[in-house]
């Protein structure tokens, strides 16, 4: 330990859901991803290279959640993602001579270069396999990269143990696979956790998770350092790491937080409805509507109309985002030095975000997170970025808490995946987790097409259980799609299983399937067997 | 008549499995209950009960008896309770209940404590005959614990100023706000111009949410449920939408945002349209201040 006074973890959640529509040559929402990759997670890549070029350590917990890592590795995706960055790069090319001279030649300049920087480092570096830009920073001991349920499953909306057990295993199996060791912690999706769960996450390896701040401050018995050290959960030791409101706050807020500045970039204001229609035409989705492409050159301005928002200009911006990473330094120092005055041990502070949020929404994101780095490592000696691995490492004794039943959802609880508007989906998920458990136990030893239907049906189970499609339903956002997506996973999973049942297994409707829904192509059905269960339960 | 009063709620049916999704099973044929936690005070309890169900129970204990009976939730408080068998709960609490309705929120009695839920008729001499039992489930405490560690004691103040840092008074707000952003970012590839916020800081919070402050807050949210039966031969209506009904019954549910007024005019008619009968029923929520 050294003479810091206190210790700041931050957490990135990288999640989407698994969007892959082989079956038309083009579709929307596989647009979430291509534009999370080109504003988020490539500039995070780019942000890691940079520092570590320069010299300045830091720290950083990412989630990569499982969907996330398997579009990430998905030959079609990736193949199309490739398309997609190039028509930025031309496109932002093209935009340099049609801005010159005008006040928009500072921002197409910034596109032009990032885009074909983000694009070398895609290319030439990663070659096409970002995953291995992340595992080079995670090897290097910067970057703590931790798992999360297998498709973003709401644990504690689960009745059957198994299929908890099964979300956490598929995860980490996919960890492996991919980081060639096993993961040390986990995002639960959501933040929910159920006490008890954590013993699943113990039989993979686990040893550290996170809960929303009242996950420990309703803990049992009372937290005595509140949320500025980890619990530990009885029976199973697991350490929980609770959220700091305060951080959080200062980013979210959409009163007082960091991404309302007027001279930041303006999120609605997009190149796809301004520009001439057969100019922009050839950048656009087949069916020719206008949308948004992500190229913006407008700042929020103020609380004024579209129309009314003034040019973007890139280096004020990159100012203010220097600005706002000073300010969030000095109130972590602040913070922290209070603390310190109270509690008998070095504070931790848990700063949370999605990651998505960096540099897809909030777009100068990337760069409050570069300058925040090097802030924290060049300007100051109070505060010490750390991963939950290295502090564990630190202080191996902790409080013995039970966690409480929580969420990071609005409200604190379940409300958000549980009310009037998706509450039918829970009939069809539990029954098809206990038919799956049911098929497990029957064939234990299945090959050939019965063992690939039995695979399919575990991704389809997994598939529809993604909080994502519940989520959005209560949102009203995507609502259409996330319902048909969870109709369609229980009408898919249905026919499979009378297919099974029956003993009629139509080799072309399973193919069709291994196509479409394709996550997780190691998945093995046998993780939903009673047999299975025990093995984990039996330990304690 | 309705039609004039009618405000234009949408009012889905309850029966929307059977209706609008025939392309998903309404059921799967075999009697079973599952509750499921939603917060501190409440569980969400659904189930299916099969018409073989209901025929051997009326075989074992007689159509009058069934017949007569009511149809209730018996939620059994089964706080450490090993093993519980229907009688050794450490409490019940009776709520009526119709079992057509599939599904129902429950407020829990108390927060922290685990629950089964045992679907039955309770007949006219207070016999109950279960239908169905549910899964045992626990409700989180909601509050801070009363049990203090020992060996990782601190002074009440410091603990107290530990909370207040630590937003204890603000638990589960917030998340709104960051659920609207979450929100939007779907929403991306179908946004128009016109339909879009102008900027960041322009997000409206659609829940009602009264003057976050220092010193108070409050927060409430509202569903009303409307249930009721009518002879077998009419057919109703809720708001001017057709409903099916179960046996001669029905229930909805419906959000009811602040600030609205929801008018439900019921109306019954019969095949031949030549008899009539209303009630109405109307809510208001005011906004908040």
């Amino acid at each position: 330990m050294g003479q810091e006074k206190g210790y700041l973890a931050l957490v990135l959640h990288a999640h989407l859901p698994f969007i892959k529509h082989p079956e038309y040559p083009d579709f929307l929402e596989e647009d979430w991803f291509y534009e999370a990759m080109v504003e988020t997670y490539i500039p995070l890549l780019n942000v890691f290279e940079n520092l570590t070029e320069e010299g300045t350590d830091f720290r950083l917990t990412m989630t990569l959640t499982p969907p996330l890592c398997n579009m990430m590795e998905d030959p079609l995706l990736i193949d199309r993602f490739a398309h997609y960055l190039n028509q930025r790069v031309e496109l932002s090319q093209k935009e340099l001579n049609r801005t010159q001279g005008t006040e928009f030649e500072g921002v197409a300049r910034m596109y032009f270069n990032k885009f074909r920087r983000y694009q070398d480092l895609f290319e030439n570096r990663y070659h096409r396999h970002v995953l291995q830009g992340f595992k080079k920073f995670q090897d290097m001991g910067k970057l703590e990269i931790i798992t999360c349920c297998a498709t973003h499953g709401y644990l504690p909306l689960m009745v059957h143990k198994e299929s908890v057990n099964a979300q956490i295993k598929i995860a980490a199996n996919d960890y492996r696979s991919r980081f060639g060791k096993s993961p040390r912690g986990i995002w639960l999706a959501e933040c929910a956790y159920n006490p008890g769960d954590d013993k699943f996450l113990r039989d993979e390896g686990i040893r550290f998770f996170f809960t929303e701040a009242h996950g420990i401050l309703h803990g049992t018995p009372r937290p005595k350092y509140g949320i500025y050290a980890p619990v530990n959960c009885p029976q199973t030791g697991l350490a929980a790491f609770a959220r700091d409101m305060e951080s959080a706050q200062q980013v979210w807020s959409a009163e007082s937080g960091y991404p309302g500045d007027p001279r930041y970039r303006e999120f609605y204001r997009d190149l796809g409805y301004d520009l001439d229609y057969d100019y922009i035409k050839p950048y656009l989705h087949s069916d020719g509507v206008r949308r948004n492409i992500g190229m913006k050159y407008h700042k929020i301005t103020g609380k004024v109309a579209l129309n009314q928002k003034q040019a973007y200009d890139p280096y004020a911006a990159r100012e203010v985002a220097a600005e706002h990473a000073g300010n969030f330094m000095f109130n972590r120092q602040k913070q922290i030095e209070y603390l310190s005055t109270i509690i008998d041990r070095k504070p931790l502070v848990v700063s949370m975000y999605d990651a998505e949020l960096y540099g897809h929404w909030w777009y100068e994101g990337i760069e409050f997170l570069e300058f925040l780095f090097k802030k924290i490592y060049y300007d100051q000696n109070d505060i010490k970025l750390i991963t939950p691995s290295e502090y564990l490492a630190m202080y191996p004794q902790n409080q013995v808490v039970q966690p409480s039943m929580s969420s990071w959802g609005d409200k604190g609880y379940h409300d958000v995946w549980l009310n009037s508007g998706n509450d039918w989906i829970y009939r069809h998920l539990i029954k098809s987790s206990e038919r799956m458990m049911e098929l497990a136990n029957k064939f234990p030893n299945a090959d050939g097409l019965l063992r690939r239907a039995l695979n399919q049906l575990a991704r389809e189970l997994v598939l529809m259980q993604s909080s994502d499609w519940a989520f959005l339903m209560t949102t009203g956002t995507a609502k259409e799609y996330s319902t048909k997506r969870t109709k369609d996973h229980i009408k898919r999973f249905n026919e499979l299983y009378e297919q099974v049942q029956g003993n009629r297994i139509n080799e072309a409707y399973v193919y069709d399937l291994e196509q479409r829904d394709s996550i997780f192509q190691q998945i093995d059905y046998n993780v939903y067997s009673s047999a299975s269960k025990e093995a984990v339960l039996s330990k304690y | 008549m309705e039609k004039s009063l009618s405000s234009g709620v949408f009012v889905k049916p309850i029966a929307k499995d059977a209706q609008t999704e025939a392309d998903i099973p309404a059921g799967y044929g075999r009697t079973e209950s599952y509750l499921l936690p939603k917060d501190p005070a409440w569980l969400f309890l659904f189930w299916e009960i099969t018409s073989g169900t209901l025929d051997f129970l009326r075989g074992q204990y007689g159509a009058d008896t069934l017949n007569n009976a009511r149809t209730i939730i018996r939620l059994h408080d089964v706080t450490d309770v090993p093993m519980f068998n229907g009688t050794n709960s450490v409490c019940y609490y009776d709520m009526p209940v119709i079992f057509e309705a599939r599904s129902w929120y429950i407020n829990a009695p108390q927060s922290g404590r685990s629950y089964v839920a045992d679907l039955g008729y309770l007949t006219t001499d207070g016999q109950f005959i279960l239908v169905s039992r549910s899964n045992v489930t626990s409700l989180p405490p909601g509050k801070i614990s009363d049990i203090i560690d020992d060996k990782w004691m601190i002074v009440e103040g410091d603990f107290q100023k530990l909370l207040k840092l630590a937003g204890a008074d603000y638990i589960g707000m917030g998340a709104s706000e960051r659920m609207q952003v979450i929100g939007q970012r779907w929403k991306l590839t179908e946004l128009t111009p016109s339909g879009a916020p102008s900027s960041w800081s322009s997000f409206a919070l659609h829940l009602d949410k009264v003057q976050e402050d220092e010193d108070i807050w409050l927060k409430a949210d509202c569903e009303i449920i409307i249930y009721g039966s009518a002879s077998k031969n009419a057919i109703v209506s809720i708001n001017g939408q057709d409903i099916e009904l179960k046996e001669g019954k029905f229930s909805i549910r419906q959000h009811l945002p602040a600030g609205s007024v929801v008018d439900l005019p019921i109306h019954a008619r019969n095949a031949k349209n030549d008899k009539h009968r209303h009630i109405n029923i109307k809510a208001l929520r005011e906004q908040g201040k």
